[in-house]
């Protein structure tokens, strides 16, 4: 199966944006997005804590819809799935 | 009434929406939260299209290292209040409208005062502590929240309509953490810009605002991107989840 990932904001520089993937069938949320951020050391600690969870203030939705953070080790990807995982952006 | 003189102030303007709509700016009083980067553009964008009533608020005095992004400060600004510095711009700018600048942090005991009966809050802060106040502010108040943020070449916006779209807390629960952030100062005014406009449209009843979407700007790549946002109904400020009835008198 197919499923994009995008990023944005800081998370975008360290990682870029618009990502394919091809995870087997079964793998959650929480998975796929570390895989991907795994092959930049800053921009996965950027996202997941020492546990390997989402940092609290990361936003994750699926299809337009938010996941909360907490559910999204048991949320599996379905196949055309579009990701996108942003920070609030602070700076004024 | 448009006198004479604003009626050729505005007249590239009035061609757009007319006498009506410059008077519906003339009366308008728009809060601006923070007198730095995002609120430098939004300030003299108001300013010189008519807003006839700014407020603007900001506790920080003018550092050089400031000026690479906040326009309404220059060099012969260091070492002043923000809030004087502003004045003193938006006057040269503009002398036919009213700008009060405050010299305050806006905190959880004035931030009711200090919006006062201003038909609108612009979000130029630099922290989500200050925005969740003024979030809820809004929401008790029934006034729109123009939300803007920057970092780097990266910068966000949109417009939160108490009832009708999610409020800021809906979209961002959670702050980051505080950090010096990098920034550009066309960043600024790609954003500020992208604020000021909602302002005015919101003021004169032109075109759709940015309700419910988060409108992103990515400069690296010169891309503007939207997110679709819906209301949280278990959201604590703007909820209406049975769990939270009367949400907005929580915190006190």
């Amino acid at each position: 199966m197919s499923v994009k990932v995008r990023f944005f904001a800081q998370f975008r520089e360290l990682l870029g944006t618009d990502i394919m993937t091809e995870p087997a069938a079964g793998t959650s949320l929480t998975t796929l997005v570390a895989e991907i951020a795994k092959k930049n050391r800053e921009g996965y600690e950027a996202i997941f804590d020492k546990q390997g969870s989402f940092r609290e203030f990361v936003i994750v939705m699926r299809n337009g819809k938010r996941v909360e953070t907490a559910d999204a080790g048991t949320t599996p990807v379905m196949d055309g799935d579009e990701v996108a995982v942003f920070p609030p952006v602070a700076g004024g | 009434m448009v006198s004479k003189r604003e009626r050729e102030r505005y007249r590239r303007q009035i061609l757009l929406f007319g006498d009506d709509a410059q008077e519906c700016l003339k009366k308008a009083h728009i809060f601006i939260a923070g007198a730095g980067g995002l609120g430098s553009p939004v300030a003299i964008y108001l300013a010189v299209a008519g807003v006839g009533t700014i407020t603007i608020v900001d506790k920080d005095t003018v550092d050089l290292s400031n000026l690479n992004r906040q326009i309404l400060h220059s060099d012969r600004d260091i070492g002043m209040k923000k809030t004087v510095s502003a004045l003193e711009t938006l006057r040269e700018y503009n002398a036919d409208i009213t700008v009060n600048a405050i010299d305050a942090t806006i905190t959880a005991d004035n931030a009711l005062g200090l919006v006062g009966a201003a038909d609108g809050i612009v979000d130029a802060l630099d922290n989500y502590p200050a925005r969740y106040l003024l979030n809820r502010v809004a929401l008790e108040k029934n006034i729109p929240f123009f939300h803007g943020a920057i970092r780097g070449f990266y910068g966000q916006a949109t417009t939160i309509i108490p009832e009708k779209t999610a409020c800021l807390e809906c979209i961002f629960p959670r702050a980051p953490p505080p950090e010096v952030f990098p920034v550009i100062g066309a960043t600024a005014g790609v954003i500020g810009a992208v604020q000021a406009n909602e302002v005015i449209k919101y003021l004169t009843g032109k075109g759709t605002l940015l309700a419910g979407r988060l409108f992103t700007w990515d400069g690296l790549c010169a891309a503007a991107e939207e997110i679709v946002i819906e209301k949280n109904p278990a959201c604590p400020a703007c909820g209406t989840a049975p769990a939270s009835e009367q949400p907005r008198e929580k915190k006190k």
